[in-house]
């Protein structure tokens, strides 16, 4: 096979794993439910104290329901986007910060802890979603 | 030493803003052509000063194998290899990124989380094979004409 005929090969083999790659991200990534879920959103602050929003939402994404929450209560986030997803830096006025306070905003999902980040996190009928100040510490 | 350690701290600042897109894979590849196995040490302590600046995180751990891996794959194929191999090298290694970052959450969580972290980022690492691609084709050359002069210049004084 000459230099060009293995380039080529080479080329291809690449994009063929780059569509296989795609492929699974399609068939296994989370799916968000669609039309109207009923979820809590709970938050647990540095002293442990919780307060609990409940919502009906038609949001795909828990990001959604944040927003949501945060145009009609007194819910407040901000975040950076990151290669990871949305990094979640302050909730209801409090900074976790890693490197700053050697802290981070976890995120529970039926009180497990949660895979995904709060834009990849699909949101489903029921769910119990938590951010809790947790101490690298 | 020093130099390449702040040229990699410079260009993985400089891109940080870019999701996945990132000069470091090239820069290891480049840096290890001139300066072979030395390019561990270098590994590490960039390594170290990403902890240094960041803090300990997940990352800490992968860094720790991804870049001396990336470091000995260039250095024993340096002989056959050119150009259009690292170009698919810096790809390959982009694409599966996110796979190989995997492996710490294999062992913490177990395979099931592993594949969703491995599942929920496949995105990222296409962008990352695909940037990786043609940044490594467009820079090799001026890269390595660099590292040649200096490496002539190191040889003369």
């Amino acid at each position: 096979m000459n230099k060009t005929k293995k380039r080529i090969a080479a080329l291809v083999l690449l994009a063929a794993l780059v569509v296989v790659f795609f492929l699974v991200y399609r068939h296994f990534s989370p799916r968000p439910q669609a039309g109207s879920k009923h979820v809590s959103v709970e938050v647990v602050d540095a002293e442990g104290a919780s307060k609990v929003y409940e919502t009906a939402t038609d949001a795909e994404f828990l990001s959604g329901v944040m927003d949501e929450l945060a145009a009609s209560t007194d819910f407040s986030y901000e975040g950076t986007d990151s290669e990871y997803g949305l990094m979640i830096t302050h909730v209801n006025g409090l900074r976790a910060d890693y490197v700053e306070d050697g802290a981070y905003w976890a995120i529970y999902v039926n009180g497990a802890y949660g895979e995904y980040g709060a834009d990849s996190q699909p949101v489903t009928d029921g769910d119990a979603y938590s951010f809790v100040y947790e101490s690298a510490n | 030493m020093g130099m390449m350690l702040a040229a990699l701290e410079a260009v993985k600042r400089a891109l940080d803003f870019l999701p996945n897109v990132e000069l470091v894979t090239l820069l290891f590849i480049v840096f290890t052509l001139y300066y072979g196995r030395k390019m561990l040490l270098v590994a590490l302590a960039f390594t170290l000063l990403e902890t240094f600046f960041w803090g300990v995180h997940n990352w800490v751990i992968m860094y720790l194998y991804i870049w001396p891996l990336l470091i000995l794959i260039v250095h024993y194929t340096r002989k056959h290899a050119g150009h259009f191999f690292y170009c698919i090298l810096s790809a390959a290694y982009g694409l599966l990124f996110g796979a190989m970052c995997s492996l710490p959450y294999l062992v913490a969580g177990g395979p099931g989380a592993a594949f969703a972290w491995w599942i929920a980022g496949i995105p990222y690492d296409i962008i990352h094979c695909i940037s990786n691609f043609l940044l490594c084709l467009i820079l090799y050359r001026p890269l390595t004409a660099a590292l040649d002069k200096v490496k002539k210049s190191e040889e003369a004084s």
